[in-house]
């Protein structure tokens, strides 16, 4: 267990006030509160450190033992004497300063043993919730129609998520508690995840509408036929009524993209006709197109 | 009160959070939040909760004023975005390195 150097964590002479500890804290908390440090593990851990060193140094009975024990940390027998006697006090329902009920486990080891299992912190002290994380999920759009389980690796932790069909290209979730740990035993932060979503060649999403483009020859179009088009769930075939103009554009109730996490309700799928005219045509062809622009 | 879609009565967040109503009140007057009336009742919603906790911490933990909120609030997006940004081109550049 190394020694800590609360006073030097402060930047503070041995000498110092508590108005210059306040300061001092002041102005360290500052530079490294959570809030203004986001996704920065390093200050959040400089937080802690300063929030421990405040702890000790701003409580006149906790800096003097500090100062006491603190550098001859080899005497550790005397020190263990002390916190017995301290015990038995507290048992026999003295109460001193300190009062206990809050968790230890932001603090060091050495603050635990010099001052005991967390016993140390003031009620003036108040938790902090630990900073959240963000993370951006790349997506394609076949990705987004299917509900389906991702593992992201965020700051080394593996988080195993399910992202449910339909999420919007930017769309955040929130996972509570999958941030930075709290300080001074506040709840862990959260993970927002942003989902961006990448444009697909075929087929364009308007909120839960899906549009595509499909080409017919001029002789469906004019006499009507039957067209197999991919679909984002599979292939359908389609009737091509006779007469049908470029650019119309065709329906498909349900055959769109999924709604955000409401189960069997999918949006429409917009199909616009590109009718390709014939090119190279021989003599007889365009004998009996002349023909046909005639009759 | 706990309402549908993500609201929470602001009652209930005062109580919570030991602030004064005055204080929220200050903050969407400095554009920092915004509230959501519904039958004459004051809410906010789960977003702007995340916020408003944020601004408590920071008033509480470092006595910043709201004037000092507002400055914080625009710096930190400018970081927010500067982070995104970041993040999208380190994705980019290992797109490239892939075929290097």
């Amino acid at each position: 267990m190394d020694y800590i150097d609360y006073y030097k964590i402060l930047d503070l002479k041995k000498s110092a006030s508590i108005d210059d500890i306040k300061k001092a804290y002041r102005k360290l908390a500052r530079k490294y509160h959570p809030d203004l440090n986001p996704n920065n593990d390093e200050a959040n851990k400089k937080f802690q450190q300063i929030n421990e060193a405040n702890e000790v140094l701003s409580d006149p009975e906790k800096r003097k033992k500090y100062d006491k024990y603190g550098k001859d940390w080899q005497h550790a027998d005397q020190l263990d004497a002390q916190q017995q006697q301290q015990r038995q006090y507290q048992s026999q329902g003295g109460g001193g300063g300190y009062s206990g009920g809050f968790g230890g486990e932001d603090f060091s080891d050495f603050f635990s043993s010099m001052f005991g299992g967390g016993a140390g912190r003031s009620s003036r002290q108040s938790p902090f919730k630990g900073q959240d994380y963000n993370a951006d999920l790349q997506l394609n759009l076949k990705d987004a129609y299917t509900t389906h389980k991702q593992t992201l690796t965020v700051n080394g932790k593996q988080v195993r998520i399910t992202i449910p069909a339909g999420v919007e290209n930017g769309q955040k979730i929130k996972l509570s508690g999958y941030g930075a740990p709290g300080a001074n035993n506040g709840q862990p932060g959260d993970l927002y995840i942003k989902f961006n979503i990448s444009e697909d060649p075929k087929f364009k999403r308007k909120g839960n509408d899906i549009y595509i483009q499909e080409e017919i020859d001029l002789y469906t179009a004019v006499l009507g036929g039957e067209k197999i088009v991919e679909t984002l769930n599979g292939k359908v075939k389609l009737k091509i009524p006779e007469g049908t103009q470029p650019d119309s554009t065709l329906r498909l109730k349900g055959k769109g993209f999924p709604v955000y996490k409401k189960a069997d309700q999918f949006g429409d799928l917009y199909i616009k006709w590109q009718v390709k005219l014939p090119t190279n045509l021989n003599q007889e062809q365009k004998e009996l197109f002349e023909k046909l622009s005639k009759s | 009160m706990m309402m549908s879609n993500n609201l929470i009565a602001l009652h209930d967040i005062c109580v919570y959070h030991h602030v004064e109503i005055d204080f929220i009140q200050s903050l969407e007057d400095f554009g920092l939040i915004k509230t959501t009336t519904q039958k004459k009742l004051t809410f906010l919603s789960f977003d702007e909760l995340m916020k408003l906790e944020r601004y408590v911490r920071l008033a509480k933990d470092l006595d910043i004023n709201l004037e000092g909120l507002h400055a914080i609030s625009q710096l930190l997006s400018q970081v927010e975005t500067m982070q995104n940004e970041i993040s999208t081109l380190k994705a980019e550049l290992n797109h490239y390195k892939q075929f290097n």
